[in-house]
């Protein structure tokens, strides 16, 4: 089977300002983010990348999702270069993360529509798509309370409607409970499951090891930007190893070699 | 195309929808300069209108009495006649602000012939005070006027050269047309200023600052989409702003003129229409400007400074238009953005026969300095280094 999304050896850089240097501790100019990394995601899979806080994790998924461009390497989504043609790979994609905010004036029906028709959903699609989206997550009675007047949860909620108002092939899924209390986080994680068995391919950060036990399906280990290990949850479970300890021992591996 | 309308519509709705954004943008601007001006044109009447004029004159003769009756409100005018001896109680009273003008003439005044000593006439008047002062200037007008009668009939016409002074006829029109374009090209760009100023850091920096931008800018539609779309609508609405602040401008002008008889209606609908065309072109380069400014910006505050200065520099071209009897007939001065708008409005206010090509050009001009921030404002758009800085 061909990968969805196919990420190729990219390295990712930024500069650090004054600031910014003294808060990490270190004297150089620029932090190696993603460092030389690859993996691939495949149709009816959920993908983990698990690391720790600064991992690369975030700036990862950022580069998948075209905000952002790797400095050297490559990433393919459904067989469009993020490079080359980023809007190509937007059509594709659903990207979830706090960094993504909806403005505060509007309402979840308002803004479902108005990004409908920017990914160019026809109209009578996108109704029942919003009627669908909004009654499974609880939204409908809330449809035309302004973002603003949401609670946290109904708020991410939303959010998470509207990054699927265009049915993408591809769930992009930064941190996918953080911040949700537990009934949310349980709708969020059933939801996710439900995406997989109908065949899309959905990629989550995360560095909770119990969100990775249950959801995914392959999980790849992530240490100060680099893949350490891609392991599939399925071989652990019959292994009988625990994700925990190997996620730690190669840690130590790391501190080690550092 | 349609991304660019859905974009619009979004920024239209984001301040249309909210009526607090209504009032502040589009009916406050014109209400607040209407009642500001009134209450500054009623002041600056009631100013001008004299108080009581108090004079108290000493032997005052029956001639001069006639003379500046004449002339004055007797209503307001209250003149006693009285004995030199109160002299001291009248100055006293001047001197502390309680009396205007005391006027002595000598005793016999009107029999001088012409030998021997002059008579006289001393006056007293308190320059500290502005009231004194205007009474005093216009007595003593009157006295000059007096005197040279007196003279007249004792020696004749003693003057050297009789005047004879004609003028082209007064055009109103021409007139009133100067005092406009003297103030309003300056007021018109800081309204249109103002108004961009009110909403476009919000749309842009606040997005950014907020994370909505990322949400629209990973949705398939093209970065000069999205530039175009908010660029026009901000434009849209700064300009409704603008037109908001220009009618409360017309409408307080007679009251604000109200001493020079000034009347707006002279302008005609191709004037105004001369007027919105040039403005509409002046407001994308404003907008654009700002929204340049604005994606720089990493956040509202940062956005608010960096533009007030930009504000500061388009008052200063602004005011060139009050330097200046007529629009500069350079056309190369036509290209240099905001400059041009001015010039052209001012050539406008006062009915200049080469308005049409000053318009043209202007027009012209703007529309490329407009496209050339689209571009850049797309071109900042893209990079992730502006649009994700922290």
């Amino acid at each position: 089977m061909d990968p969805m999304i196919h990420v190729d050896d990219i390295t990712k850089t930024f500069r650090l300002s004054r600031k910014q240097q003294k808060i990490e501790h270190t004297s150089d100019r620029i932090k190696v983010a993603v460092n030389h990394l690859s993996f691939s995601a495949y149709p009816g899979e959920i993908y983990g990348l698990l690391g720790p806080n600064g991992a690369g994790k975030t700036t990862c998924l950022r580069c998948i999702s075209t905000l952002i461009q790797p400095d050297s390497g490559s990433i393919t989504v459904h067989g469009h270069s993020v490079q080359d043609d980023p809007d190509a790979v937007r059509k594709e994609i659903g990207f979830l993360t706090s960094d993504l905010k909806l403005e505060d004036f509007f309402t979840p029906n308002y803004l479902f529509d108005y990004f409908s028709r920017l990914h160019g959903v026809d109209p009578e699609v996108s109704q029942a798509r919003k009627k669908s989206l909004f009654s499974r997550f609880g939204i409908d009675k809330f449809a035309e309370v302004k973002v603003g007047e949401l609670s946290t949860g109904m708020r991410q909620k939303a959010q998470i409607a509207i990054s699927l108002v265009h049915d993408p092939k591809v769930i992009v899924f930064d941190e996918p409970t953080n911040g949700l209390d537990v009934l949310t986080a349980k709708v969020v994680t059933d939801y996710l499951k439900e995406l997989r068995d109908e065949g899309k391919t959905i990629i989550v950060s995360t560095h909770i090891f119990s969100l990775v036990e249950k959801i995914c399906d392959r999980v790849g280990i992530i240490l100060n930007g680099t893949l350490k290990k891609t392991l599939l949850l399925g071989d652990l479970v019959k292994n009988e190893e625990d994700l925990e300890n190997l996620f730690f021992d190669l840690v130590q591996e790391e501190a080690g070699e550092a | 195309m349609k991304n660019i309308l859905t974009i619009f519509k979004k920024e239209w709705d984001r301040v249309i929808k909210d009526k607090r954004l209504v009032m502040s943008v589009m009916i406050l601007p014109g209400l607040m300069i209407f009642l500001i001006y009134s209450f500054i044109g009623n002041a600056t009447t009631s100013m001008m209108q004299p108080d009581d004029a108090n004079v108290a004159i000493v032997n005052a003769p029956q001639s001069f009495i006639n003379l500046y009756e004449s002339v004055e409100d007797l209503e307001i005018l209250n003149t006693v006649f009285v004995e030199e001896s109160s002299e001291e109680l009248y100055v006293g009273r001047i001197d502390e602000g309680n009396w205007d003008v005391w006027i002595v003439f000598d005793d016999d005044f009107e029999t001088y012939d012409g030998t021997g000593d002059k008579p006289g006439v001393r006056v007293y008047f308190n320059p500290n005070n502005s009231q004194s002062q205007s009474v005093y200037n216009r007595f003593s007008g009157y006295l000059y006027q007096y005197q040279n009668a007196l003279s007249l009939a004792l020696y004749g016409d003693t003057t050297y050269f009789a005047m004879d002074i004609d003028n082209t006829e007064i055009n109103q029109d021409i007139i009133a047309g100067r005092m406009f374009s003297m103030i309003l090209p300056m007021l018109v760009i800081m309204f249109l200023f103002s108004g961009a100023m009110s909403i476009g850091p919000e749309s842009i920096a606040g997005e950014k600052e907020r994370g909505t931008i990322a949400t629209l800018l990973i949705t398939p539609v093209k970065r000069t989409e999205i530039a175009i779309g908010k660029v026009f609508s901000l434009s849209v609405l700064s300009l409704i702003s603008t037109i908001s602040s220009f009618i409360g401008i017309i409408a307080s002008f007679p009251k604000l003129f109200e001493m020079e008889g000034i009347d707006s209606s002279i302008y005609g609908v191709g004037d105004y229409v001369m007027l919105l065309l040039l403005l509409f072109s002046t407001v994308f380069v404003i907008v654009g400007m700002i929204s340049i400014l604005s994606a720089y910006a990493k956040n509202l505050k940062e956005a608010g400074t960096l533009i007030v200065f930009v504000y500061i520099a388009t008052i200063l071209v602004g005011v060139t238009s009050m330097f200046s009897e007529s629009a500069d007939s350079r056309f190369v001065m036509y290209l240099i953005p905001i400059y041009n708008s001015v010039q052209t409005m001012k050539a406008i206010f006062t009915f200049e026969t080469g308005v049409l090509t000053y318009l043209l050009v202007s027009i012209g001009a703007n529309i490329v300095y407009a496209g050339i921030l689209i571009f850049i404002l797309n071109k900042m758009f893209q990079s992730e280094r502006i649009m994700f800085a922290k």
